[in-house]
């Protein structure tokens, strides 16, 4: 069995005591409860780091967990004490840049942990005049402290293993020595390096952070790999087996990783390493790290049948981005041009300048829900929401009319919206709440002596306004187009009625706005309003600033959001009825793309994603067959096509919909069936049936 | 030149090459009871009552070719990807040559690849309306028993002559066999059509296993289907089908 299994099975059993890492994060924080902000959360995160003594499981090749943080014994009334002191200092949250972020580790990596304390020196002595910048400088030599102190507390725990028959002491020495040079310097192995990246990573997990990226993995660690291969240090099996023994722990996140994409000199930059990580995550078949390639126009098609052939298990991994599009996307935004082409993704599929920039934060935009204010005088019963009076239905006179009103109506949602995200990171004062070790990983916050959510990143935050449900929008505004104004079958206030009915006794009508064109059949009459809709919103969010004066991208993605959002919206006029979920991401309306993925592709790749920074998710599920070896060329011709008229991103289930019934019938018998969600992939059993539906409902291509 | 048609089907991905767009011709010379096309066999328009869907969905209408090249086109960009093109299929296509060979011709001066798929008991003067615009044919070889072709209301002579022209005339030629349970299964049908191949010197043929995909469509076009309760092959019985047929011929057994 490989390794990697058998420590799946370890981290599965079962554990005594409780987890409780607000334990350990008390302890460092009433050394001083009176202390400064920063000094207060590094004495936490000290003590989170060093309090308790590193468990090292008997099949890690590279060590590093979270069993340290359980806590046995410990009376519950101190429990309760150490967890109403801790809640006391307030955390960030996902709205307020808590995570979602990749990690400067290509920094780290060239200079090592005592390198990064080394600057941190220098940036104290610049700035030995400027107290705050002191502070701040040295809370986050403290975190380095502790986080070079736990490695030292997993060396001797590797060390007190060593007479426990019960481990393998070569892999108990490789940690020993792997820890002692990242003690001393700078990594010089690919098993160095790597251990590295993930100490680092493991301790984000300790602070409770989720959706850490690790970013374009196969181009930090390429140096290591580059050597240690040529000199026939490690092959290629020994780098997958211990990257298969990282990855199998990445289990209930999502932890973005992104492989291939382009230099500046518009060189593709997938290697030998891109293919064992990607051998790798199909390996271990687990939801969690949730794989991105970065896809030129010379990206082998080799690389990209490898690609198809993880797909095609079931895994959903890779999501494929368009390289060419991202990198048109973000210049618009002024980055330096290094910094464009070494961005990565966080999250689903977050388009993020790796390691330069605070953690991402996002937020719902329920573009159909402002349809129902235009009908019904700006209040939305089912939303329970207001909007703007746009007027009476009867001085709508035109579609151009219509269209006026709705983007008025989306005007004020736009300015409704950054309000209430603005609100949010202004309730927190930036200094209160600091982020010490994670503003060592983003440049450049050592050398400002700066914390990252303060100026310290070389780049402000940028927000994105994730918009929903183009394909209900376009579906929607083609129907009231044929129906109203060009067939003069309907007026609007029988919409109006029809749709607060929820259709019931407009069967008539409902039957008319299903047969209305709609989007993803390849037919402009409605593919001109998801045009419209990527313009629009884009240009609409262009105005507004985040709390440090970064930006507002859009995306179109939807995560699972469509099912909550599409719950709070009327009866739409695509013939949607109430509740029901909005179309997902930036596909086409379940099952309404009738003539298959060609016209599927013709009609998503027509808006310009350029506009679209953030990132967007098309959705396609294809029945296993046509991943076999004859057949997997197709597939790959669908993608370069999207992409060669400008689609931006494709992810692909291979589960036939049998299974997923038979799934939902008995999960206990498909306990391990992976699938592709929208921006992750998750065991499906665990999903709700909402949830569950909505992926069988997806159309099935062939 | 009117032609008759039933559908165009987006991304097909079983006849022929790459990503294709198949072109349904309405009406049939013969009448195989295995069917799968079942709207296809006449050429007068059907109608036919599509499960979940209200009202009935009429099949069949008279277009120009010129008139259906934009929609065969929207998808150019995934033939040249993929090295796929156009599939006229049917019914028989052959039986409306001329409007076949007008489309044909717009497709070729775009480019497109066609391939055509026939039953080929057409006369031969049919095909060569086609010949210059047609990049493969799909030629099914359903029996080498000429009773057996007579009781589906084929010319067995009239099929081999066509094949053997079509290879003398240099056109690509891939010949496929339907495999239907108790018509052409048995061992010697097999040898025999194996043997009728070989004298032709076909040396490739694909090997088109029975499934009952299209019962539902008998169904709804209100037609009695004589092969709902035959099961298809099981895949021991399709793996001697294929070592026998091997003895002839390299075979790929389609799936």
């Amino acid at each position: 069995m490989k390794i990697f299994r058998e420590l799946n099975k370890e981290l599965k059993e079962k554990r005594e005591g409780s987890y409780t890492p607000y334990y350990y994060r008390y302890l460092g924080y009433k050394k001083d409860l009176a202390a400064r902000p920063a000094d207060l959360r590094a004495n936490g995160i000290h003590s989170l780091f060093t309090a308790t003594t590193p468990v090292i499981l008997k099949n890690e090749l590279i060590a590093g967990n979270r069993l340290s943080l359980f806590t046995n014994n410990i009376n519950p009334v101190v429990l309760e004490y150490a967890k109403n002191t801790v809640d006391r200092f307030r955390e960030r949250w996902f709205e307020t840049c808590r995570d979602h972020f990749a990690p400067d580790y290509r920094r780290i990596l060239s200079l090592g942990i005592p390198g990064f304390i080394n600057e941190i020196d220098a940036s104290l002595l610049r700035h030995r005049n400027d107290g705050e910048k002191c502070e701040t400088l040295r809370s986050m030599r403290l975190t380095l402290v502790g986080f070079s102190e736990m490695i030292g507390n997993y060396i001797s725990a590797a060390e007190k293993s060593l007479t426990d028959k019960e481990y393998n002491k070569e892999r108990l020495e490789g940690i020993i020595n792997t820890g002692r040079a990242l003690l001393k310097g700078k990594p010089s192995s690919f098993k160095e390096a790597l251990q590295l990246v993930w100490y680092c990573h493991n301790a984000f997990l300790m602070e409770e952070r989720y959706a850490m990226a690790l970013g374009r993995l196969d181009q930090y660690l390429y140096p290591f790999y580059k050597n240690d291969t040529e000199k026939g240090l490690i092959t290629d099996d020994e780098v997958t087996e211990l990257l298969e023994n990282i990855f199998i722990r990445l289990q209930d996140d999502v932890v973005n990783i992104c492989i291939g994409g382009q230099n500046v000199r518009g060189e593709c930059e997938i290697n030998g390493l891109s293919l064992c990580i990607l051998r790798a995550v199909g390996n271990c078949n687990v939801p969690g790290p949730n794989l991105s390639l970065r896809l030129t126009k010379n990206t082998p098609d080799e690389f990209l049948d490898e690609c198809l052939k993880v797909i095609g298990t079931g895994l959903g991994y890779p999501a494929i981005m368009n390289d060419d599009i991202n990198i048109a996307a973000l210049k618009k935004y002024g980055y330096d041009e290094e910094d464009v082409y070494d961005y990565c993704m966080v999250g689903c599929i977050e388009n993020f300048i790796s390691g330069k920039q605070p953690p991402w934060s996002d937020s719902i935009f329920n573009t159909p829900g402002f349809l129902d204010f235009v009908f019904n005088d700006g209040i939305s019963e089912t939303g329970h929401t207001v909007g703007i009076n746009t007027g009476r239905l009867e001085s709508i006179k035109t579609m151009d009319d219509f269209m006026h009103a709705y983007e008025r109506q989306l005007e004020y949602g736009a300015d409704e919206y950054y309000s209430r995200i603005n609100s949010a990171s202004d309730s927190l004062n930036q200094k209160y709440i600091p982020d010490p070790f994670m503003s060592c990983f983003c440049y450049d916050c050592i050398g400002r002596g700066l914390d990252i959510h303060n100026g310290g990143a070389k780049y402000p935050s940028v927000h994105g306004a994730v918009t929903m449900g183009i394909g209900t929008v376009s579906d929607s505004l083609a129907a009231i187009e044929k129906v109203v104004f060009i067939d003069k079958e309907a007026t609007l206030e029988e919409f109006r009625d029809a749709l607060n009915s929820n259709f019931e006794g407009y069967e008539v009508l409902r039957e008319k706005l299903l047969a209305a064109p709609k989007y993803g059949n390849n037919d402009d009459f409605v593919d001109k309003y998801a045009v419209w809709f990527i313009d629009y919103l884009s240009s609409l969010f262009e105005k507004y600033h985040t709390y440090d004066g970064g930006r507002f991208y859009i995306a179109a993605a939807a995560n699972i959001n469509n099912i909550y959002s599409g719950s709070v919206t009327n009866a739409t006029p695509d013939g949607r009825k109430r509740g029901e979920p909005l179309s997902d991401a930036a596909s086409p309306g379940y099952g309404r793309d009738t003539k298959g993925p060609t016209s599927t592709v013709n009609s998503v790749s027509k808006p310009d994603y350029t506009k679209v920074a953030c990132g967007t998710v098309v959705n396609q599920k294809y029945s296993p067959e046509m991943f076999s070896d004859e057949k997997r060329g197709k597939l790959l011709a669908i993608i370069r096509t999207l992409f060669k008229k400008g689609g931006q991103e494709i992810q692909i289930n291979a589960t036939s919909r049998e299974i997923l019934k038979k799934a939902m019938d008995e999960p206990e018998n498909y306990s391990d069936l992976v699938v592709r969600v929208s921006g992750f992939s998750a065991f499906y059993v665990t999903l709700d049936r909402a949830v569950q539906l909505d992926i069988l409902n997806r159309t099935q291509h062939e | 030149m009117i032609i008759n048609i039933s559908k165009i089907q987006h991304f097909s991905v079983g006849d022929g090459d790459g990503i294709r767009t198949t072109v349904f011709f309405k009406g049939c010379n013969l009448r195989c009871p295995w069917c799968h096309n079942p709207e296809n066999l006449t050429s007068s328009p059907c109608s036919m009552a599509c499960p979940g869907k209200p009202g009935k969905e009429i099949l069949g209408k008279y277009v120009f070719p010129g008139e259906i090249l934009s929609e065969l086109l929207e998808d150019k960009d995934f033939y040249e990807a993929s090295g796929g093109g156009i599939t006229f299929s049917g019914g028989e296509v052959m039986l409306q040559a001329d409007g076949a060979a007008e489309l044909g011709r717009l497709l070729k001066n775009e480019g497109v690849s066609v391939t055509i798929d026939t039953a080929g008991s057409i006369p031969y003067t049919e095909f060569e309306k086609l010949n210059t615009f047609v990049d493969e044919y799909l030629y099914d070889i359903k029996t080498a028993d000429s009773e057996k072709y007579r009781s589906i209301g084929g010319n067995l002579s009239l099929v081999t002559d066509n094949l053997s022209r079509l290879i003398r005339d240099s056109k690509s030629v891939r010949v496929r066999i339907p495999l239907i349970p108790g018509f052409n299964t048995d061992i010697p049908s097999i040898n025999s059509v194996g043997k009728l191949l070989s004298s032709l010197k076909i040396t490739d043929a694909d090997l088109i296993p029975f499934h009952r995909l299209g019962s539902s469509k008998y169904e709804a076009l209100g037609l009695e289907y004589r092969y709902r309760d035959t099961e298809p092959l099981s895949s021991d019985e399709l793996g001697i089908i294929e070592k026998e047929y091997s003895k002839y011929m390299k075979i790929k057994v389609e799936k």
